[in-house]
């Protein structure tokens, strides 16, 4: 029998893990890659890596515990069985890229050393310097290379994913794929295709994402009739430098140390920053929040910075939104000892010392929670059952999702250091169910008739040839791209209003016809990336269009995902009786939210070029949900209420859900 | 096909060639020219002093001279400049470009190995003469203008020779300079070679070191030259005011025959 | 293929030859924009020429936004349209290396190159090259496969028995992890290759009637002869240092010693300057010159 065959469409975390373990288990393997592996965009990430350890475990933390941060984080939006089941490998995948060579931080003794991270209480972030993304990224890259010498990998590193190839099964039989310097197109069959792509972040114009970022394809295949979940749920990082080409991030730690967020009284106030006096300065977050100040939770600073440009007015620039962070009180010892890196990265692309000016900052879009629907296989305790070939595959069989483009692991909000370990863990775990599927298979899909490889080959082929011939005159696709990025920013990120929702699916539909349309200035046969480039723009508007769809529908607050015409019910009354009463009444909208809208948002295209929208609920048979209260004013009454509220229903029996 | 398995052959014995050609650089060459330049610094103390050193020298006796002079210091020359100049055609050189001072010691390092190799070939030629035998020395190397040196008649001979022209001066004068800078530069380089200082903080503190070997070499050396031209230019006084400076015989090859392998008739 | 019928031989002259009318508009504007002259390429093997053009000045702007810029307008300062200029970009963060070309003569990534600091050094002028040790594929784009076959060559992983479960990896000391750590950085982006005086460009041209395995069979041989260069050397000893690579530190010391190894460094230190993520690689080249001794003096006694 001839070998069984995968192609990886992204060669990240996720695609390099995924290439590693079928290398591993005898599989011919073909990463598909829009740039060279070691440069991809898991590099970015700097926090670590999450996963209970020998340390945390004698402090009390455990696997559940883990997994519980992990939903709550989600704000309960995740199917808890492979959840749980990633926080269950999570430190025996550690070990394994510990042994990989991954240049951890160590302990005077020796053994791995580990930080605390956002939403946990334990030290559960293992690291690597401030490049953890970069080491892990280069170790599984390493591996690859490793198989790619005994002959088991090849890589395709400046290639194109153009589309699927499928059977009269529906079945995924392999891909189009076109090199992106000889422009040639061409079919790989294959017995199981994995997207493994990464996020979207070019749909929102700049962003902390890489420039490979473009979805392209993920909505391939979207439009190939995968389903895509829970698209509205992007998470926007509070701090980020605004650059002209892109938004790269200031770590959390500059606010921490006593970093002060604040704009001139004055909008656009010409003057140096330095020169304006401590009275006409405004600091909004110290004025708006006094208990918390600066340090209010991501989400809450992230939407004041939103405000405080758009609603307000006062932005520093008036072309570029942004505000100050400042750190030039704090002491220099303090600045070169804590804050060396973060000053450093500043320094280096914007070209200014932030410890004598402060630094202009603005939100970011960062993370894409949403992605391809996938499946998974839970045992009647809720466990998954790892080695399912329904695992991680999407509703097309033999087409897997893996990584952040997938929607499994983050629900409605990601944790941080939380998405290194979904991408290797869905990376790791999804081969040994590919292995189960193929065996599964009466017909090999890879052995599917030549013809039906062709047939697909020539689509593309035509559609190319289209895309070239159309010249130079029609409208410019990379203005419609920043337009794009406007309105997805504008109206998707932070704070989200019907009425603004409405408005920019419109806008997004009318520059779809025009990028239909956009000009192909470049009509050379070789390297031609401006033809790619226009290609990936077309295929932006189908996922523009599910996340503004599925924001608009969803009626409620939850995670990253802020309406305030629906915002939950204030606990502000200073007499104590009263705040008992908002507080059940809190509780009462809350579980009706639930009620409505605990349940992923799964999206299908369909034939008019609209996003369909339909629910699916989510399986929280392991972790009730329960109110998420982060630095939330009235925190201590809503969850005295919500604690006799779940003692008198203990003594109910719980009710399953199934997926 | 030749050429080419030439290549091949050079490629896989690369390393050791190259470790050789850096070893052979400080033993026996950089040695040879601690020592040469230290005999020559003689001359400083006058011309008796030189004659004396020259003779010391030829105590050894022809065959043993000759077999020392082309297993210690012509052979391993011409390796080490014939490596050399391969490794200089293997590089492209772009000081310009990137202006750091190490890359112009390594441009340096280049530029003084080709000036010393050269100036080596025409200085053995120029004084030496390049090989013992006679039939070479009466018909090839004298006619030429080679083969100047004779160490009966070592200060003299040398001085005439060195001090002929503005030019052989100024020749000599760069030709030490390129070569106590190749072997100075070269001492630190082989630390490096050889992993002997492989911290960046240790190979800093090594350039103290080297500089001043080079240094001290070039005082010597540079030193010598100058004590070499003026006891040339006393000796060419009208009156004989010199002092005790041999006048150079007019026959040399009489006196240079018994040191000359091969008898000429 | 389709190429720009004309070339510009000198882009001064071609300015000096506008009409007088938008020579003041241009003067005009001169404070507010700047050129930035670029050498393309169309393709492999095909003759490069210089094109100017005319970016306006933003604040905080970088190499990459001009580039984006000139792909938005496509347009010379003659009012030529030509095809955006392809060029090579991935994280624009400094991790990633694949934005690294001259800019005006310096080997470097085109996020790090901020323009303010650019037009302090020369006013008026950026220029944009691609790196001149690999083979051009395109305008700035270049081919640095050579980089990572030096990888594959110096057997850059560790070499682990399975990725199943057998626990954690061996302990290591916190002064191990700190070096390791520092040469782990490298992004293999070539700007060491790129400066170094001894690493030399390999461009093989496929001859006619030649099958493109016999092309690459060449290939690899070219490369397998060549000098592998700073980066990978350091990889040695990032490999050679973890305690599981070590065991197969032989084989690496192996292709150290051997064919375009170590011995090729001329110590002319260019590649620790310009590495964008200051990797101490003369510290690596030295290491690993030491333990290449040790280990051909240990063939050769068979110890």
């Amino acid at each position: 029998m001839p070998v069984p065959r995968v192609v990886i469409i992204g060669g990240g975390l996720a695609g390099s893990a995924a290439a590693m373990k079928l290398a591993e288990l005898e599989f011919d393997v073909s990463v598909v890659s829009l740039t060279p592996l070691k440069r991809s965009h898991s590099a970015c990430a700097q926090g670590g890596i999450n996963s209970v350890n020998d340390l945390t475990r004698q402090l009390g933390d455990s696997e559940w515990k883990h997994f519980d941060d992990t939903v709550y984080g989600g704000d309960f939006l995740q199917h808890q069985p492979p959840v749980k089941a990633m926080a269950d490998w999570a430190p025996r995948i550690i070990d394994l890229m510990d042994r990989l060579g991954v240049t951890f931080n160590r302990t005077p003794e020796g053994f791995r050393d580990q930080r605390r991270f956002g939403g946990t209480l334990y030290r559960r972030t293992a690291f690597a310097g401030a490049t953890t993304g970069q080491q892990l990224l280069y170790a599984l890259d390493e591996q690859v290379r490793r198989w790619e010498c005994a002959g088991r990998v090849k890589k395709y590193e400046s290639a194109d994913f153009l589309g699927l190839a499928l059977d009269d099964h529906g079945r995924a039989c392999g891909c189009v794929v076109q090199d992106i310097q000889s422009m040639e197109i061409f079919t790989l069959p294959a017995d199981a295709v994995i997207i493994a792509s990464g996020g979207c972040g070019a749909l929102f114009g700049r962003s902390t994402n890489s420039m490979a970022c473009l979805g392209s394809a993920v909505s391939r295949v979207f439009q190939q009739g995968a389903r895509y979940a829970n698209g509205e749920f992007i998470q926007v990082h509070p701090t980020a430098i605004p650059g002209a080409d892109k938004l790269r991030l200031i770590s959390e730690s500059a606010r921490g140390e006593g970093g002060r967020v604040w704009v001139p009284r004055r909008p656009q106030d010409p003057r140096r920053p330095q020169d304006i006096p401590e009275s006409e300065r405004y600091y909004f977050l110290e004025d708006r929040y006094p208990k918390y100040g600066n340090l209010v939770p991501r989400d809450i600073a992230t939407r004041e910075i939103f405000r405080i440009c758009i609603e307000d007015g006062l932005s520093v620039q008036a072309d570029r939104m942004c505000v100050y962070l400042d750190v030039t009180h704090l002491p220099r010892d303090v600045l070169d000892r804590k804050l060396a890196g973060i000053l450093e990265i500043y320094e280096k692309f914007q070209g200014a010392d932030p410890r004598t000016a402060p630094m202009k900052i603005f939100p970011a879009v960062h993370y894409t929670m949403g992605g391809l629907w996938c499946d998974y296989e839970r045992t009647n305790d809720g466990e998954l059952v790892v080695g399912s070939p329904r695992n991680q595959q999407t509703n097309i069989p033999g087409l897997y999702a893996i990584g952040e483009c997938d929607y499994q692991f983050h629900g409605a909000n990601r944790l941080g250091a939380n998405s290194l370990i979904a991408c290797i863990f869905s990376g790791v775990t999804v081969a040994p169910g590919i292995a189960a599927y193929v065996d599964a298979q009466q017909r090999r899909p890879a052995e599917t008739p030549a013809s039906v490889f062709e047939q697909s080959r020539r689509a593309h082929q035509e559609q190319y040839d289209r895309l070239i011939a159309r010249g130079g005159d029609g409208p410019n696709p990379y203005r419609l791209h920043q337009q794009l990025g406007a309105a997805m920013t504008r109206a998707a990120t932070v704070i989200r209003r019907n009425a603004e929702l409405d408005a920019a699916y419109q806008e997004v539909c009318a520059l779809e016809e025009q990028s239909q349309r956009a000009a192909v200035a470049d009509r050379s046969g070789w390297a031609n990336q401006n033809a790619v480039f226009v290609r990936a723009l077309a295929d932006m508007f189908p996922l523009a269009k599910t996340i503004l769809r599925g924001a608009r529908l969803r009626d409620e607050c939850r995670g990253a995902h802020y309406k305030p015409e629906f915002e939950m019910p204030a606990v502000d009354s200073n007499d104590p009786q009263q705040r008992k009463l908002q507080a059940e009444r809190w509780c009462d909208v809350f579980e009706e939210n639930n009620r409505r809208w605990l349940k992923t948002t799964v999206a299908s295209w369909s034939s008019e070029r609209q996003p369909e929208i339909c629910y699916e609920p989510v399986d929280t048979s392991l972790i009730p949900p329960r109110p998420r209260l982060y630095g939330l004013a009235g925190a201590d009454v809503i969850e005295q209420a919500w604690r006799t509220r779940q003692s008198r229903r203990e003594l109910q029996p719980l009710v399953h859900v199934e997926p | 096909m030749e050429a080419s398995r030439l290549t091949s052959l050079f490629g896989r014995h690369d390393f050791a060639i190259r470790r050789l050609h850096s070893l052979l650089g400080l033993m026996p060459i950089g040695g040879y020219l601690v020592f040469h330049l230290a005999t020559n610094a003689a001359i400083i103390d006058g011309p008796e002093a030189y004659q004396h050193r020259a003779d010391q020298l030829h105590k050894l006796g022809l065959t043993t001279i000759v077999v020392l002079e082309w297993s210690l210091i012509f052979l391993p020359i011409l390796f080490h400049g014939i490596v050399g100049l391969m490794i200089v055609s293997r590089g492209k050189r772009n000081v310009l470009n990137y202006p750091y001072a190490d890359n112009w010691r390594y441009t340096l390092q280049r530029l003084s190995g080709v000036v010393a190799f050269a100036f080596i070939v025409w200085h053995v030629f120029d004084l030496h003469g390049w090989l013992r035998w006679s039939w070479w020395v009466e018909n090839v190397a004298r006619p030429l203008g080679g083969a100047r040196f004779m160490a009966e008649e070592a200060p003299a001979t040398a001085s005439a020779a060195i001090g002929r022209a503005w030019w052989v001066i100024a020749f000599y004068a760069v030709g030490v300079t390129a070569s106590v800078y190749h072997l100075a530069n070269g001492l630190w380089t082989m630390g490096m070679t050889w992993g002997l200082w492989t911290s960046q903080a240790a190979r800093r503190r090594m350039n103290l070191p080297c500089a001043a070997v080079g240094i001290v070499l070039l005082v010597v050396g540079l030193g010598a030259l100058g004590a070499m031209v003026r006891a040339g230019r006393l000796s060419n006084l009208p009156d004989g005011a010199a002092g005790p400076v041999r006048s150079a015989p007019a026959p040399a090859a009489d006196h240079a025959s018994p040191r000359v392998l091969g008898s000429a008739r | 293929m389709d190429r720009p019928s004309e070339r510009i031989e000198d882009t001064r002259s071609g300015s000096r030859g506008s009409p007088s009318g938008s020579m003041t508009s241009a003067e005009a504007n001169a404070a507010d924009s700047f050129l930035v002259r670029v050498l393309r390429q169309d393709g492999p093997g095909l003759t490069s020429y210089w094109e100017t053009h005319r970016v306006a000045r933003e604040p905080d702007m970088n190499c990459i936004s001009v580039l984006q810029k000139i792909a938005e307008r496509a347009e010379t300062i003659e009012g030529r349209r030509v095809a955006p200029v392809a060029w090579e970009c991935n994280c624009l963060e400094e991790v990633c290396g694949a934005c690294t070309m001259l800019i005006n003569g310096r080997v470097r990534q085109a996020c790090t190159a901020l323009v303010d600091r650019l037009l302090a050094d020369r006013p008026g002028e950026i220029e944009l090259r691609p790196m001149t040790k690999f083979p051009v594929i395109r305008d700035l784009v270049v081919d640095r496969s050579r980089v990572f076959a030096a990888l594959r060559k110096v057997k850059a992983w560790v070499p682990v028995d399975s990725y199943l479960d057998m626990g954690a990896g061996p302990r290591q000391s916190q002064e191990d992890q700190e070096l390791a750590y520092q040469y782990s950085k490298c992004m293999s982006c070539g700007c060491c290759l790129e400066a170094c005086p001894q690493f030399l460009k390999i461009e093989l041209v496929r001859g006619k009637g030649e099958s493109e395995t016999d092309f690459r069979r060449r290939l690899d041989e070219a490369n397998r002869q060549a000098f592998l260069g700073a980066h990978a050397i350091a990889q040695v000893e990032l490999f050679n240092l973890n305690p599981i690579g070590s065991m197969t530190a032989r084989q690496r010391l192996d292709v150290l010693t051997g064919e375009g190894g170590v011995q090729i460094c001329g110590k002319a230190q260019n590649c620790v300057k310009v590495c964008p993520k200051g990797i101490p690689l003369t510290t690596a080249i030295a290491r690993a010159n030491r333990a290449a001794v040790r280990h051909v003096v240990r063939k050769w006694f068979d110890l």
